[in-house]
């Protein structure tokens, strides 16, 4: 820590893919970056993923050459389990930010995540990283391909009995570390902080959260990733593989009751991706998808919902009412059919909410001297979208990914990369 | 030969079959401990005097675990694969080895189990070729 | 030969050592020729072993590194890093995979596995005892782009390009920039014009005196490489002198004879090949079109600032790299198809657009006639279950739902269909969609099985349609115009796409490296793709893939200096018969042929070859050799893997 570079050509905060991404062609035009990410993993959802659309590669699979690469580049810093405490333009080109890294009890250079500590730790907890799924312990390795895979202590939940300490092969436990609150210079500010998936829960006629067998979308993405946490597909009521599974898009989305009326670009895709992945990993079972419209609108997009209507997974145009629980743990979707104009009640043993994304809007507090705008659904605000894509209304601060708006992959890294030459244009006006 | 486990050697490729068959691996899905991998950078890279070799070395079988159209330098990855393939088949009648004992098949980067498959089906049809 | 090999057995935790006997591959590694020192370690990976293999390879002299452990993907290139960090050439370092193809997949058979362990390190020895020390190959590059299109995204480009530090050369085969966005009015952000966007980019291109603009110019032959291209470009003269007096221009455009269907208003109007710069059109000079002018001189007897002597110019330009923003056509319905061709108030999208722009007033008039009544026809050249177009053109759904917003403020009373496959407007659009069902449009759904119909009852034009959102009920509409949503095709003229053998994808764009997180690179080195000839966008996500291009093009250049991994093809000159079956099967154009001591033999161009071996199979000499994975590399390891009986 002696040595600690305290300014930066470029403050990015969020490490998920738009970060990543934004961090590395900013860092291979030799600035300086320094990649903040609230999460103890780099990666951001993508990293979570079971495989993506249209090409069905394993997100990991893809996602974790570019997490390596933004982790080894020699002008990255990367602070994880880290936040942004407060950004105060001084002047072009001279912002200072107040970053919060919160101590992983975990010395990071001992730490080799072998993970001799967890089998040890007697406090389990739900884990957050396979979305409530299964549980973790309170020292845990967030996840197999986390990076840095190192462990942490959830402090909050530890029970400070010592056994990870005495159980580390590498004596990497450390218990004095304290919260660390300092000071650094940029240059510039980039925000790829994403986006929050919306919480079915508020929407109680779906009966999410009481409804054992009724999951999200991002639930069924970890029971369908390779590291996933069972071996298998199953419905969390009874451990029973499901045979009969229901989609409903649109869950938070297109919804003024919710206060959400945009479309979230990728529910469609995804759920398709999914009925996709669970006709292969379940091939006796049904797949229905009610939706109101099919947006499959990106590159071979068309074509991968052809093909998935093509393997026999059934679309229905209809709008869900209700759900209710029957005795045996199935699930009775009562619907308005838009084809008949009837409304019909159909039962499925496992329902998928196919959740909407919404804006991150934590971000707007951080700013102090100038407030950061937003737009009217809280995304942050492109003042010029036509022609400056990435810029917001303080000069400096650009944004990255869906922290903009609601979108896909290739359009987070398109936007990363427009957030990239922005920022390196405003940088190069000091040289 | 006849009560021996029959040994193949898996031409993958870094990119793509490699990843795929290490998926299978951390699938914990099992295969013979005798087939081993040399990866290349692209299955057409493979030269028909590499296959004899290893055929003269002792080796029962070759399998070429192809990149398929995901091949990084280009489609035409699986058909000059094809072409060296049907190539060393005629070097290997040539020589009386069974053609048989070398196969190919296009593999993804996460098609774990087609090539667990595949290692199973040559394995048991090496196991009754003769030698 | 290498006879101070070290290699360290890693027992990942107990990942590899619960399955392997992992010193009993140790004991056996020390055996090996060559191995001068075998440890085993708990985390190879771990700081702490690092170190002590970085200090190994100082303090023993070590010629040669193997790791037994993980699969490659994971720590080839840390351990790469260690041996290079010790002073060992990181090519002298050689990863044994006996985790993911050994411990884990053989976890049912201990013995097995561990003998497969020993077999993969004794391969790995011999590969590194083989192993030659290479260094990455650096090219120096030009820090120019050539920017080939001068729309939306080969504008915005040059700009952020120029202004990030690279010289940019924008090369447009019109000789007006502004592309499709020029033939656009009002769009869906509010003030914003198809005119007032390429306005503003022409005037910050023309602003920046490291930007070059070719209008009239074709880019016809490409050699050389990623950081050192030479292009060819031909440049067709515009005919007329910039400073040119509009009134005597008017004058001779009114003189010129020759009168052609006008292709920016999609026929809608005729032009002369003298032609006017229409508004959004920059520079606003007129132009001659060489293809229609008969060079008559009526219009240089009229006006001074006429130069009749179209003759093309060749220039060559040096760039580093080469940035494709070509664009796209917009669909052309076949003739009949929803009538079109055969009705004259069956008209496209863009065409209704450009009705817009053209007429003023408050009302909507087609072909003298009052529309009171209009029916949007969705997917026209999309996602076509018979025809080649399976894809959907993104842009369609909200530019039509737009169109119709537009077409109410003209005309507040007007009647709207929308015959529809399933409205698409994306996110944040969905408030367009939104604000058109609540302006009364009336939205009617059709499948892939039931495609409306267009015929005249001898009166009228009559559109046949099964609606899905009334339990599949046949309508009959009789609207005064019929407006058919087309999407967008790759262009026609794809002279561009010949020249630089640019691959192409499913749906006949061109094609990126990976459609997930390399939307914008080819599988040429140095050659970029942005916009929509990538595939169909609207304006703002063509400005990103722009930007973003332009990210990674400055990223490669802006070093000035280009790093290869030196794993390259190499010719023997002395075998060599220089039959061509190299070149053939290069993928990339890395072969040229050379004369080396007197002979005429195959050389591979370092910079443009990407290590893939292609190339090695074919040679009927067995001339080439690929760094890394020579014969006697992959044969020794052959021998290696076969030694032991088990």
């Amino acid at each position: 820590m002696e040595n600690e570079v305290l300014s930066y050509d470029a403050l990015v905060i969020g490490g998920g893919i738009a970060g990543e991404e934004t961090a590395l062609n900013l860092a291979k035009m030799d600035y300086k970056v320094l990649l903040v990410e609230k999460e103890l993993s780099i990666g951001g959802k993508m990293i979570l993923l079971s495989k993506v659309f249209p090409t069905l590669d394993c997100a990991a699979c893809i996602t974790t050459p570019k997490v390596s690469e933004t982790a080894r580049h020699p002008n990255i810093t990367i602070f994880t389990g880290s936040e942004v405490k407060g950004v105060e333009k001084k002047g072009e080109r001279n912002f200072e930010a107040r970053i919060l890294r919160q101590p992983r009890y975990v010395k990071e250079d001992a730490c080799t995540g072998c993970q001799e500590c967890e089998p040890v730790c007697p406090v389990v907890v739900k884990d957050q990283y396979q979305f409530n799924l299964v549980g973790r312990k309170a020292v845990f390795v967030p996840f197999s391909i986390a990076n840095p895979r190192i462990a942490a202590i959830d402090i909050e939940n530890c029970s400070l009995c010592g056994a990870c300490e005495r159980a580390c092969p590498a004596d990497a436990i450390d218990f004095s570390q304290e919260p660390e609150e300092k000071t650094y210079q940029f240059k510039s500010v980039v925000v790829a902080t994403g986006y929050k998936l919306f919480d079915p829960i508020k929407m109680p006629r779906y009966g999410y959260g009481r409804y054992k067998n009724i999951i999200t979308s991002m639930q069924m993405e970890r029971e369908l990733a390779p590291t996933r946490p069972f071996n298998t597909i199953l419905r969390p009521g009874d451990g029973k593989m499901p045979d009969n599974l229901a989609y409903v898009l649109c869950t938070g989305s297109r919804d003024h009751t919710v206060g959400n009326p945009i479309c979230s670009q990728v529910c469609c895709m995804y759920s398709i991706k999914q009925a996709q992945l669970l006709m292969g990993a379940l091939p006796m079972a049904d797949v229905t998808i009610y939706y109101l419209h099919i947006r499959s609108f990106g590159k071979g997009f068309n074509e991968f919902y052809e093909t998935a209507k093509g393997m026999g997974v059934e679309f229905v145009k209809g709008k869900i009412g209700k759900i209710s629980e029957k005795e045996n743990g199935n699930l009775v979707l009562r619907y308005d059919d838009i084809e008949t104009g009837q409304v019909k009640e159909v039962e499925h043993d496992m329902v998928v909410l196919s959740v909407g994304i919404l804006a991150n809007d934590e971000i707007g507090q951080v700013f102090k001297t100038q407030k950061l705008e937003f737009d009217d659904y809280r995304y942050v605000k492109q003042i010029d979208e036509l022609k400056r894509p990435a810029m917001t209304n303080i000069d400096g601060v650009f944004v990255a990914g869906a922290a903009s708006g609601p979108m896909d992959i290739p359009d987070s890294i398109l936007s990363a990369g427009s957030a990239s030459s922005e920022a390196a244009s405003y940088l190069a006006l000091t040289e | 030969m006849a009560n021996k486990a029959p040994k193949i050697l898996v031409f993958s490729t870094e990119k793509i079959s490699d990843p795929a068959i290490d998926l299978a691996g951390l699938l914990k899905m099992h295969y013979p401990p005798t087939i081993y991998s040399i990866p290349l950078r692209c299955s057409s890279s493979v030269k028909s005097r590499w296959i004899m070799h290893a055929f003269e070395q002792g080796f029962d079988g070759v399998f070429i675990a192809a990149d398929g159209t995901d091949c990084s330098y280009g489609e035409s990855c699986v058909d000059k694969t094809a072409a060296i393939i049907a190539q060393t088949h005629e070097m290997m009648k040539a020589k009386g080895i069974e053609p048989a004992r070398l196969k190919m098949a296009a593999l993804c980067s996460v098609c774990a189990e087609p090539f667990v498959k595949h290692m199973k089906s040559f394995y048991e049809a090496l196991s009754k070729v003769p030698a | 030969m290498k006879n101070k090999i070290g290699v360290y057995v890693c027992h990942c935790g107990g990942n590899i050592s619960d399955v392997i006997d992992v010193n009993k591959v140790r004991e056996e590694a020390e055996k090996m020729g060559g191995v001068a020192i075998a440890k085993h370690t708990i985390f190879a990976c771990a700081d702490s072993s690092q170190k002590e293999i970085a200090e190994d390879i100082k303090n023993l002299e070590l010629d040669g590194i193997v790791v037994a452990s993980c699969s490659p993907k994971l720590h080839l290139l840390t351990f790469r890093s260690v041996a290079e960090r010790a002073g060992l050439n990181p090519y002298n370092y050689v990863h044994a995979n006996i985790r993911e193809q050994s411990s884990w997949a053989h976890s049912d058979d201990k013995k097995g596995a561990t003998e497969k362990a020993i077999s993969l390190v004794r391969s790995a020895v011999e590969r590194v005892s083989h192993s030659v020390a290479m260094d990455p190959v650096s090219i120096s590059a030009q820090n120019v782009v050539a920017v080939v299109g001068a729309g939306v995204a080969g504008m915005k480009a040059a700009i952020e390009l120029a202004d990030m530090g690279s010289q940019v050369y924008l090369i447009e085969k019109s000789h007006y920039v502004g592309g499709r966005t020029s033939q656009w009015g009002k769009l869906f952000l509010p003030g914003e014009t198809g005119k007032s966007v390429v306005e503003n980019l022409y005037q910050e291109v023309k602003k920046r005196q490291n930007i070059n603009l070719f209008t009239g110019a074709e880019l016809v032959s490409k050699k050389g490489s990623v950081g050192n291209f030479e292009i060819e470009v031909k440049i067709t003269s515009r005919g007329v002198k910039k400073d040119a007096d509009a009134s005597t221009i008017e004058k001779a455009i009114e003189v010129c004879p020759e009168e052609v269907s006008d292709e920016f208003n999609f026929g809608l109007t005729n032009r002369k090949a003298l032609m006017n710069f229409h508004p959004g059109q920059f520079p606003e000079i007129a132009a001659i079109d060489a293809a229609t002018c008969t060079k008559c001189g009526k219009c240089a007897e009229v006006s001074d600032a006429i130069d009749l002597n179209l003759e093309e110019e060749r220039i060559t330009l040096q760039a580093g790299s080469l940035m494709i923003t070509t664009g796209f056509d917009p669909y052309e319905p076949e003739k009949s198809e929803f009538g079109y061709g055969d009705y004259d108030n069956v008209i496209t999208l863009p065409q209704l657009e450009r009705h817009l722009e053209l007429s003023n007033g408050k009302d909507l008039v087609i072909n003298g006639k009052k529309i009171r009544s209009m029916a949007y026809i969705y997917c026209v050249g999309s996602r076509q279950p018979n025809g080649e177009n399976k894809y959907c053109s993104r842009y369609c759904c909200t530019s039509a739902v737009h169109s119709a917003i537009k077409v109410r403020e003209k005309v507040p009373d007007m009647t709207v269909y929308h015959i529809n496959r399933g409205i698409r407007t994306y996110g944040k659009q969905e408030v367009l969609y939104e604000q058109s069902s609540k302006n009364g449009d009336i939205y009617i759904q059709f499948t892939e099985d039931t495609f409306p119909e267009v015929s005249s009852n001898g009166k009228h034009t009559v559109v046949k349609v099964n609606d899905l959102l009334t339990a599949g009920k046949e309508l009959e509409i009789e609207p005064d115009l019929v407006v058919l949503v087309t999407g967008m095709t790759p262009r026609k003229d794809d002279a561009i796409g010949d020249t630089l053998k640019l691959p192409r994808g499913r749906d006949k764009f061109y094609n990126e490296i990976h459609p997930k997180l390399r939307p914008v690179e080819t599988t040429i080195d140095g050659v970029l793709i942005a916009g929509v000839c990538q595939g169909p966008k609207n304006i703002t996500e063509t400005v990103k893939s722009s930007l973003a291009a332009s990210a990674k093009t400055y990223s490669l250049l802006k070093r000035e200096e280009i790093t290869l991994e030196p794993i390259m093809a190499k010719v023997d000159a002395e075998k060599c018969e220089v039959c061509d079956n190299c070149s053939a099967a290069c993928p990339f154009g890395a072969f040229e042929f050379v004369e080396e001591n007197g002979k005429k033999v195959a050389k591979v161009n370092e910079s443009n070859c990407k290590g893939c071996g292609m190339c090695l199979p074919v040679c009927p000499t067995d001339a080439i050799e690929l760094s890394g994975y020579t014969n006697s590399e992959i044969e020794e390891m052959i021998d290696a893997l076969t030694e032991s009986d088990y």
